[in-house]
Formats: structure tokens, C-alpha cells, sequence
């Protein structure tokens, strides 16, 4: 990892004694209607270090402006501090009038004396005025213990690894090669297509999984930037963004590759029913919708006959949320020991196509749809569902307190019979013929506990991946430099991957289009001079693990002091107490900083 | 196409950029930080005097019940501080011509009748206007003057008068420290070069009026969703939960679902996608401010299917709030105003029931929020959203060539979704402008020297 | 107003977040509420930056009241503001024994729209200050 300068600043100059310079701002009467702005300039020129303090109506205006930059070059200000608005407007406008004229962006403190001061003391001027002048004093024993600060940058390597073959990784490949990007491709089967190998026709399009997956893999395939590794895993990841160094193991054979960036795009399982649930692995009449998707597939054309163990199957009953919305109480944890509490998103859609697809092409047979709600949200998932309707599937609704039983018919007829307790006929006790029960299962996350472990990600209660936020970041992990794409971090179709995955794509090429990584300078600095490597700052920095033990030379002798990778610090400075000889501080936010605010707030002026 | 305003002389500028965004709500400005990221220059044109849309108001989001302007303002500082994306508020796209693989668009910027460059958002104008007129932003509930900042967190934090309802006293060009105000301001048309659009144009809701079983809008205690999330929003009109008709504290009240969704008699047969976990949201956020309120969902099919919504959904039923199998027939109100619901309990024995709360709560459905036709020549569906011409590999791409679409302009869509989807659909059109010889600045390839002079004039 | 009239006024510290509590400060000044000028607001990114000794230090220094107005469980950064709650929980039992009020020293959450909240956490401060008079200023 380099430090690359920035190159349009100047060499800073703030390690000369500070000279400051203070500009109240009249803020056309928003401020000096209530703030004496003369008696905070006039108080501002008596502070320490304070060369200069000037007031003007519009300091953010050209000549307020002007005016800043003017006295930097004649006055040799090498602070400076406004008192104006809120920071969150104007802070960025005033560091640029600073590189402007030469100096640090991060030698500049922003005094808020507007939404905090006049606008919120209209009735006491006295006591506003006397606020706004102990809040200028303490900006001025803030600047004058800052240091120029540069942007971090970190060389990154433009190539990246994505871990999955299915849809979502397939996607988000030929994204990232489009965009210039290498791209290591690592799927643990023989083959490409994941999930998808096993679909037929796919909503909202009656297009067949198996072509939509032909024309993506041939494209990947054909494109030179993309290196597919397949009956490959990932044994070993180190490093942090921009410069990640993972070993993959591939036909027995040890690689180690270099990416800047790392994917998941490692898709989620279909839920297998325990045995025994509604009959499964009990009667062979009972099957879950993907094995039933196969089965439709196998048929023959549409004036056939739908079959089941060579005997025709004139009744299928649909059961929606095997697996799914499970409640505590009511359903059994899985082999993993983990509920599925959240509802699939997929299944009632593709339920109901393989409904419709029955009774067209097999208009003999009855489908009977039970479920507990029909939740085809998507663009064009309704229709499936009026479709149904109008084809004569029939519904029954289940309450999750009453789930649907499964039994050998008693007479002659089907081979089964499922009693519902039916809500849409007000609670009665149906008995549904059955010569096929078909389960709907949904998704069930992964076992990626290797994967986690490497990565030290972070799974969500569902025990799919965790993204940092589902609106802030939602593609990205804790750990910086991973992100998520597609079914690894819910249940998604074929679309949603889709999506997610060019979203992943877009978050990727931000990170590292420019060759280098540029974080904001905030980041904790471990002082070697003081740190006596007890690790303390270690063990606090659990989710970012930004710092670590290094051996440094001093003296002819070796000793361990904590660095801090700025790739990973995000600034938050919950080190900062921890050591106990301060050696660990916050770029831009020392401690001693505060301190020195607070020494202004108490002080009289 | 017509002649109009092509030849040239109306033109007072022209500018370049990579990529137009139309609409400034959430998904547009995640589309535009996401392209200007990757080192593209953006440029988002927004109808509404501040960005923002649709979240910006509401209180809290489901399913983390983050405050939404929390999630929402730092997103609408980044575009605006962002060094690659420029906004225009208060303005509009009035035509696009395809031009090679790029777009020639024509943007009009209305007048706020207050000059941009000189407004400091003080809001003395505000303070001195005599005229109160009802606050769209706060679903008419609230009040707002005739010279007005959009709201509190509004951004850019600008004055606009609004001619209607002013009455040209003066008092306000009067106020104005930096005599910011001009009522001869004009209409400004504006010439912009493109390499390729995002549409994220987002929704609006099913309107009251149209649902004439349902009171047709007449009913004072009978609210919209958008209505209840500001009586929810933490700065919101009343500052509590109250009934618009007497500032009474409702102890009962009623969620009708499916208002105006899944509903061939109003034109709309696809689900709204939202409406269930909004209603459920409301519902829980109304039981903690109104701790003796019973809350009762009227719904066909409780959809929360999204991460963390289905969870969501069994904890509002565990907080004791009561969902009802039923579709609600009419909706009619008592002698004291109390709105009284027809339903048709299925879950029971399916008799039909009047039911009385102190209040009712529309679950409305959304429809979409603009027709490019004519403007920008990408087509719509059947469902009046923009159509999107692979649903399964590239969601985000339209039948039109280089232009994208993101969030509720092509279908209902949440929050979570909505964002990932401009993440999406910039991704797209980052494509299709490396494609077609545009550079990127962060690609460090030679810079687009022409968008870069024109990166300041930010609205 | 005379130089003594001056020192005797409280100060209240405002220790509040960057990405919630400051914001949500500046909205209660973008709707023109008013609240006490004994009031001084720090901005700061996470508050698990300060060590329980801050806050004892600050009382030491003559401030009168600190509230600490975190982002809560929206912190934006992973596992702060449980170390925040840790480390004001260390505080206050510091305070104790040292005989000063615990009330002198208040945490809460402010949203960037929490205006309401903002108002009260603050009349609430000075009213604590003000009844407790000469007795709750540190020496």
C-alpha cells in the first residue's frame, strides 16, 4: 500500500506557529440581527494566535471570499476559522477558498452561529452574543491544533474476484468487464449457471431459464477479460480493499490472485422438506416445486397426460410456505437448527405459473392452490394470479396455526387427501383429492461458514449474508472492499439478481475505476513514540479490524506497535480511549482538540 | 417533432453531460451518485422546488424503522455536494432528441420569482408574507405561506413565491436582506447535450377522489397514508396524531388495504407492492404514540416479502394489532364524523359488518408519476410505467436505446428496492457510455472537458 | 452585561453526532424554536471517541450540564454506540463516587428531524442546572 500525494496541493504549512484568522459573518441580519457581530470579531482579535477577525454580510459570498484569501497571502494566515451558517451548508465552499489561496483544505474550522446561535436566541442578544464568541473561541482552540490532512489514497488493483457461477455472478462478471474491469469467475461445481440449470420457464417473460443462461454464458465465455474458474474454491483471503490477495484452489492445484475487490455472489439453497412434513419422503406422491418443474418438463406434449409413477395424476394440490414464514412453535427448525422466519418472495409467483401451465396444458386436471397469502408482488406477478382465477385453479387459504395434514385417501380415487381448514369458506373442514402434492419450498441460506470466516462477514437473523444497510449501502458488507450480489443475501428471481448484481457492479467500478482508493483523511494514527503495543486499540476495533501489530525497528531493536490500515478505519475513534498512554488519536478530531474546545467554552471572554 | 424553439434563438445556453436523471427522489439521486462515482458528469433535473421526493417526507421506513430523513438528507448532500452531479430544481424536460447514440434535451427551469444565486434560505419572506395557503408537503394538513421554502430540510434551501395565491403586497421584497426577489422573472429554456437518461421518475399516489365507495375524498376523518406519515414525521403539521375533523386523539382506527390497487373497477389490477408494509409500519408507529389505540388491517393478502418484512409483519401481530381478512366495500361516516366500514368478514362466518372507527386510513395505491410520451421516447407498459424491455437479465434497461429507468417509474417499488435498482441502472447506462466513446473522468481517460466547465450553476 | 454577571451563567455542553444529533440541532434553528443560550454544541463523529475522564475533566473545567446526543442505534459506525453506552456507564459511576450528580451528565438519541426531543433533553438540562443552583456547578 502506497501513499499517493495529492497532487494539486501545495505543500501545507501547518507546522509553523499558527496564525489565525477570524471572519464573522453577518449573514445579511440572519445573524446580526441578534449576534453583535462586531463584539464577536472585536473579542475573536483578542484570542490567542488570532492575527486577524473581520466581519462581512455575505461571507460566502465572492468578496467574503476574497477577503480570506487576501489575508492569507498578505497576512501569512495560516488558519482560519468562519463563524456563519451551519457547516453542513458551507464548511466544503470555505476549505475550497483555502486550497484556493494555498493552504490545507483541513486547516480551516467552521463556527456555527446561525441554526445554533441567532436563529434559536432571538429574545436574548445578549446571551446569543456571548454564546457566539465562546463558539469562536473554541473553533480558534480547535484550528490551532490542527494539521494539514491529505486525502488517503490506496493503489488498487483493477481486477476482482467474484465467488459464484449462478445468475448473479454470471451478471455482475460481464458488468465489470464492460467497464474495464478483469474479472476472476470462481464456481465451486463443473459448470456455470447455478441455480438457474435447474428452472424452466422463467416470469414474468415464459422465457426458458436454460436460453436466458446459454446467451449469458456464452458471452462470458467469449469475453478474454473474464478468467471462469469452475470446480474451484477460495481457501485463503488477506489484505483489505484495493489490494486483496485470495488463494484459490482449482483442479489441485494452488493459485494465489490479486483483485481489488471481492463479490459473493454465491446464491442461497432450495429448502429441503424434513421427512415426514406434509407427507414428504413418506408418500411418493409428495414432491417439492422444483422436482415438480422437472417433472412438467419430462411430459409430453400438451394433449398428454401428466403422470406420476406411470399412473395418471387427474388432482395436484399446491402447498405455498414449505420452508417459509415459519413461526416458532408451529414449525420445526431445519437441519441447520434455524427457523425460516421470512417469506421467499419467489414461490407463490412460481407456484401459480406452474398452476396456469397445468391447466393449460393439461385441462383434465384439477389444481388446487392452498396457501396463506399470495404474495405476487412483482411487475406483472398479478396477472398469473387473475390467470389463475380465470383458468379455474382453486384456492384455499390456511392460517399458519392450522397448517394443511397430509393422509392416504381411505377409498378408492387419488392416493391422498389434504384436510385444510379453509378461511375463504369461513373456517370449514375440507378435504382436498390428491394424486400429487406439490410443496412449494422457497430459498434457504447457504453454509458459506468458511466463506464468512475468511471474509469475517456478518449474517443477518435470517442467516442470509448482512449487508451495512439495507438503504444506505445495501450491496456492500462491513468489511470494505466485499460486496453482496444476488440470492447470498435474501431470496431473489431471476430479475432481482439481476439487479442486485449490476448495483453490486456499479459500487465496485466507484471503488476502483481510478486505479486508487480515496478515503476521507479522518482516519485514526497510532504514534509510534508513544504506543507500547498492548494491543488495547485491537481488541476494541472488532467490526473494522483496521489495526494491527507491526514490527518496527528502533535503535537496533525490534519492537510491536499498532498500525492502523486507513483503508478500513471509517474515523469512528472508539480506539481513542482505550489506549492507555493516548497514543492512538483520530485525525482531524484529537482528543486534545475537544479538550481545547472545551478549555474555550469554560473560559470567559 | 415541431420547429419551435430548435432554431437557436430562444437558446440562452447549452450544456454537456455525460448522463441526464430525471427526478430527483431517492432513486435518482442514488442513480446520479452512483454514475458521478464512476466519474461521470451528471446532471438531475428535478420538477419539484427541492430534491428529495417521496421520502423525504415520510417519518419512519420500514422494515427498520430508520428515521427517513435521516436516510434520506445525507443522499441529497452527497448529489448536491457531489463534484460530478449538478441539480436543477423546479424544472422540467420539455423535449429529447436522439442524437447519434446521444440525447439533445431541452430543460426548462421555472421561475421561483426569487433569484437563486442571491436567496440565503433565511426565510424573512416567509416570516413577513400575510397569505397562508395549505401545505402540500404536509398532505394540506399544515399550512405554508405564498413565498415559501419548500420545508424545513429542503435542498437547495431556496424561497419560491407561488403566483397563485400571492398577492404582490410587497412585504416580502421588503424583508429580503439580499433583495433576492423578482416577479418578472421568465420561464429560462435551457439546451443540454446528453450521452445517456435515467428515468426515475418515480410515483404518485392513487388519488382520494377516485375512489367513490371509499368517500371520494369527502371524508374528513378518512386520511391517505401519505397524510398519516406526516401526522407521524417527528416535525409533522398537528406535532402529535389527532383527527383532522375535531383534534380529537383516535382510540380506534382502520387500515383499508387495496385502496385503489389490485381493482379492476379503478383501472388498476397490479399490487402496489408497498402498501401492506407501510400500513403495518403506520400501525406500529401509531400504537406507540397512542398507547390505547386499537388498530385494525382490512387486507386481501399481507405481502411482506422482502428482507425483514415478513419478521416485521408477525411482530406487528404480536403488539396486538388486529388484521381482517376482508375486502372493504364502502366507507361511510356517522352523525359525529366517524368513519363506519362495510366489510365482509371472511375469517368468521362471513357476515357483513359495519364498523365504526374514529378514524380511517386509506392504504393507497400508486400509480405512475410521469408519461415520457412526447418528452423522452421511451415507452410505457400497459400499467402506465415505463416498460422495461428485459425484465429478467436487465431490469433496468427501456425499449429506447441508452435511456434507463430506476425505482417506481418502472413499476411500485420500495425503498431497498428502488435504491439497489439505481445502483442498477447506472450501472447500465456507465455501460452504454463507455460503449459509445464517453469517457470518465475517474477512468482517467481524458476528461470531458465541456461537462467539466459547466459543473457549477448547481440549482 | 458586567464581567461577573458573565462567569456566573451555566454552560451546558452539546456533544452531538455528525451524521444525526447535529443535523437535528440545526433543524430545530431551521424552525426558528428557541431554547437557552448557556447551550454550546460540539460536533463530533462518534462519541466513543471520549474517555469517561472527558466528561469528569469538562465538570472540572466549570461546565455545569453535558448532554451526549448520540445517533443511537442508527450510529453509522459498527459497534461505537455500544461502546459509547459502555463508557458513559463508566462516567457516571466515576461521577458518583466523587460525590458530583449523575444528572449533570444525560445521553440520548436525536434524529435529524428529532426537533421536539431536542428541546425538551435541553429545558430539561437547564431546569436541573438552574434548581440545583450553586450546588450542581463544578468547582
Amino acid at each position: 500500500m502506497s501513499k499517493v500525494n495529492p497532487p494539486n496541493e501545495k505543500p501545507a504549512n501547518g507546522n509553523q506557529q499558527p496564525k489565525v484568522g477570524v471572519y464573522v459573518c453577518r449573514c445579511g441580519g440572519n445573524i446580526s440581527d441578534v449576534v453583535s457581530v462586531e463584539k464577536v470579531a472585536e473579542a475573536a482579535g483578542q484570542m490567542p494566535d488570532v492575527v486577524v477577525a473581520r466581519q462581512n454580510t455575505f461571507m460566502c459570498s465572492h468578496p467574503g471570499q476574497q477577503m480570506i484569501v487576501d489575508d492569507i497571502a498578505k497576512l501569512g494566515l495560516n488558519r482560519v476559522v468562519v463563524a456563519a451558517c451551519s457547516p453542513r451548508l458551507h464548511e466544503l465552499t470555505f476549505r475550497k477558498t483555502l486550497v484556493r489561496a494555498g493552504l490545507n483544505a483541513y486547516l480551516f474550522e467552521h463556527a456555527n452561529i446561525r441554526e445554533q446561535v441567532s436563529w434559536v436566541s432571538k429574545s436574548d442578544p445578549e446571551g446569543a452574543t456571548a454564546k457566539a464568541t465562546r463558539l469562536v473561541g473554541a473553533a480558534v482552540a480547535k484550528v490551532r491544533l490542527s494539521r494539514p490532512l491529505d486525502p488517503i489514497k490506496v493503489d488498487a488493483t483493477r481486477q476482482v474476484l467474484i465467488i459464484g457461477g449462478g445468475v448473479s455472478g454470471l451478471r455482475c462478471a460481464r458488468d465489470l468487464s464492460q467497464s474495464g474491469f478483469r474479472v476472476v469467475l470462481v464456481e465451486q461445481s463443473a459448470a456455470l449457471g447455478g441455480r438457474l440449470t435447474e428452472l424452466g420457464r422463467l416470469y414474468p417473460v415464459q422465457v426458458e431459464a436454460r436460453e436466458v443462461l446459454h446467451s449469458l454464458i456464452s458471452e462470458v465465455s467469449r469475453d478474454a477479460a473474464i478468467q471462469v474458474l469452475t470446480s474451484a474454491e477460495v481457501t485463503a483471503v488477506s489484505g483489505s480493499i484495493g489490494n486483496f490477495s485470495v488463494a484459490v484452489r482449482c483442479a489441485q492445484q494452488e493459485t494465489t490472485i490479486h483483485v481489488g475487490a471481492i463479490v459473493l455472489a454465491t446464491g442461497f439453497d432450495t429448502y429441503e422438506p424434513l421427512p415426514g412434513e406434509y407427507g414428504y419422503a413418506e408418500f411418493p406422491e409428495v414432491i417439492t416445486l422444483p422436482q415438480f418443474v422437472r417433472l412438467l418438463e419430462k411430459q409430453g406434449p400438451s394433449d398428454g397426460q401428466l403422470q406420476r409413477n406411470g399412473r395418471p395424476v387427474k388432482n395436484v394440490c399446491l402447498v405455498h410456505c414449505v420452508g417459509s414464514r415459519q413461526i416458532e412453535g408451529i414449525h420445526q427448525p431445519g437441519p441447520d437448527g434455524r427457523l425460516h422466519e421470512y417469506c421467499s418472495r419467489f414461490c407463490c409467483t412460481a407456484a401459480l405459473q406452474a398452476a396456469n401451465e397445468i391447466r393449460a396444458r393439461f385441462p383434465a386436471v384439477n389444481v388446487f392452490d392452498v396457501y396463506r397469502d399470495i404474495r405476487t408482488y412483482g411487475r406483472g406477478h398479478e396477472s398469473y394470479y387473475e390467470q389463475a382465477s380465470k383458468q379455474g385453479v382453486i384456492f384455499f387459504r390456511f392460517l399458519a396455526e392450522q397448517l394443511p395434514q397430509i393422509r392416504r385417501a381411505d377409498a378408492d380415487g387419488s392416493a391422498l387427501v389434504v384436510q385444510v381448514k379453509d378461511t375463504l369458506t369461513w373456517g370449514e373442514d375440507l378435504e382436498i383429492p390428491a394424486d400429487l402434492v406439490v410443496l412449494v419450498t422457497g430459498a434457504v441460506p447457504r453454509d458459506l461458514s468458511r466463506l464468512i470466516d475468511m471474509l469475517k462477514l456478518s449474517r443477518s437473523p435470517d442467516g442470509f449474508l448482512q449487508e451495512v444497510h439495507p438503504k444506505l449501502r445495501p450491496v456492500e458488507t462491513a468489511v470494505s472492499g466485499v460486496f453482496l450480489a444476488g440470492g447470498c443475501q435474501a431470496p431473489m428471481d431471476v430479475g432481482e439478481s439481476c439487479t442486485a448484481a449490476s448495483a453490486a457492479a456499479a459500487r465496485v467500478s466507484a471503488a476502483l475505476l481510478k486505479g486508487y482508493v480515496e478515503l476521507e483523511p479522518f482516519a485514526a494514527v497510532a504514534d509510534p513514540a508513544l504506543c507500547t503495543g498492548t494491543g488495547a486499540c485491537i481488541e476494541v476495533c472488532q467490526h473494522q479490524r483496521a489495526i494491527s501489530l507491526v514490527d518496527v525497528m528502533a535503535d537496533g531493536v525490534t519492537l510491536r506497535r499498532a498500525q492502523v490500515n486507513p483503508a478500513l478505519c471509517g474515523g469512528c475513534g472508539m480506539c481513542v480511549p482505550a489506549c492507555p498512554h493516548g497514543a492512538i488519536q483520530v485525525d482531524g478530531w484529537r482528543l486534545e482538540q475537544f479538550e481545547a474546545m472545551v478549555d474555550a467554552i469554560a473560559a470567559d471572554y | 417533432m415541431s420547429a419551435g424553439s430548435s432554431t437557436g434563438e430562444t437558446v440562452q445556453q447549452r450544456l454537456v453531460f455525460d448522463a441526464l436523471v430525471v427526478g430527483g427522489g431517492i432513486a435518482g439521486l442514488q442513480s446520479a451518485i452512483e454514475l458521478g462515482d464512476q466519474g461521470y458528469k451528471v446532471l438531475i433535473v428535478e420538477k419539484a422546488p427541492s430534491i428529495g421526493g417521496k421520502m423525504i417526507g415520510l417519518s419512519k421506513v420500514f422494515p427498520t424503522l430508520d428515521c427517513s430523513s435521516c436516510i434520506c438528507t445525507p443522499r441529497m448532500a452527497a448529489a448536491a455536494h457531489h463534484e460530478n452531479v449538478t441539480i436543477f430544481t423546479y424544472s422540467e424536460v420539455r423535449r429529447t432528441e436522439r442524437a447519434g447514440s446521444r440525447f439533445q434535451v431541452e430543460v426548462v427551469r421555472k421561475p421561483r420569482y426569487v433569484h437563486e444565486a442571491d436567496c440565503i434560505g433565511c426565510r424573512l419572506c416567509e416570516y413577513a408574507c400575510p397569505i397562508h395557503v395549505e401545505h402540500e408537503f404536509e398532505g394540506n394538513l399544515g399550512a405554508r405561506k405564498a413565498i415559501y421554502v419548500p420545508f424545513a430540510n429542503a435542498i437547495p434551501q431556496l424561497a419560491l413565491v407561488d403566483l397563485e395565491h400571492c398577492v404582490f403586497c410587497g412585504l416580502c421584497e421588503k424583508a429580503c436582506p439580499t433583495h433576492a426577489i423578482n416577479f418578472l422573472q421568465q420561464p429560462e429554456e435551457i439546451a443540454v447535450e446528453v450521452g445517456t437518461i435515467i428515468l426515475a421518475t418515480g410515483y404518485k399516489m392513487m388519488s382520494p377522489e377516485r375512489l367513490k365507495l371509499y368517500g371520494g375524498g369527502r371524508l374528513r376523518n378518512v386520511l391517505t397514508s401519505l397524510q398519516v406519515e406526516r401526522l407521524l414525521a417527528p416535525h409533522g403539521p398537528y406535532g402529535r396524531v389527532l383527527r383532522p375533523s375535531d383534534g380529537k386523539a383516535p382510540s380506534s382506527i382502520g387500515y383499508v388495504q387495496c385502496a385503489g390497487s389490485r381493482d379492476q373497477s379503478v383501472g388498476v389490477s397490479y399490487c402496489s407492492r408497498v402498501c401492506c408494509m407501510y400500513a403495518i409500519k403506520q400501525a406500529m408507529l401509531l400504537s406507540g404514540s397512542l398507547p390505547m389505540v386499537d388498530i385494525t388491517i382490512y387486507y386481501m393478502d399481507i405481502r411482506a416479502f422482502g428482507k425483514g418484512f415478513e419478521q416485521f409483519f408477525q411482530n406487528a401481530k404480536a403488539m396486538g394489532i388486529e388484521f381482517v381478512k376482508a375486502k372493504v366495500g364502502r366507507i361511510t361516516e356517522d352523525e359525529n364524523q366517524n368513519p363506519v366500514v362495510r366489510v365482509e368478514v371472511m375469517e368468521q362466518d362471513g357476515r357483513v359488518e359495519e364498523r365504526k372507527h374514529d378514524m380511517v386510513v386509506l392504504s393507497l395505491g400508486l400509480l405512475p408519476g410521469w408519461d415520457p410520451s412526447g418528452v423522452v421516447p421511451a415507452e410505457i407498459a400497459e400499467d402506465g410505467f415505463i416498460r422495461s424491455a428485459d425484465p429478467l437479465l436487465a431490469p433496468a434497461r427501456t425499449t429506447a436505446e441508452g435511456i434507463f429507468v430506476a425505482g417506481a417509474a418502472a413499476g411500485p417499488k420500495d425503498i431497498p428496492d428502488s435504491i439497489v435498482e439505481a445502483g442498477a441502472a447506472a450501472m447500465e447506462a456507465a455501460i452504454y457510455l463507455r460503449r459509445n466513446g464517453s469517457s470518465s473522468n475517474g477512468d482517467e481517460r481524458a476528461v470531458n472537458e465541456q461537462a467539466a466547465v459547466v459543473a457549477q450553476g448547481r440549482g | 452585561m458586567s464581567e461577573v454577571q458573565q462567569a456566573r451563567r451555566p454552560k451546558i455542553l452539546l456533544l452531538a453526532t455528525t451524521a444525526c444529533a447535529y443535523p437535528g440541532a440545526d433543524y430545530v434553528g431551521q424552525i426558528h424554536s428557541e431554547y437557552s443560550t448557556d447551550t454550546y454544541i460540539i460536533r463530533v463523529p462518534a462519541l466513543a471517541v471520549f474517555p469517561p475522564e472527558f466528561y469528569l475533566r469538562c465538570f472540572q473545567k466549570g461546565i455545569d450540564g453535558i448532554i451526549a446526543m448520540s445517533c443511537g442505534h442508527e450510529c453509522p459506525y459498527p459497534g461505537a454506540y455500544e461502546r459509547f453506552a459502555e463508557r458513559i456507564g463508566r462516567a457516571q459511576e466515576l461521577m458518583k463516587r466523587q460525590g458530583l450528580d449523575a444528572r449533570r451528565l444525560r445521553t440520548t438519541a436525536i434524529c435529524t428531524v428529532c426537533g421536539r426531543a431536542f428541546l425538551k433533553e435541553v429545558q430539561d438540562m437547564v431546569q436541573r442546572v438552574a434548581q440545583s443552583g450553586g450546588q450542581l456547578v463544578g468547582k
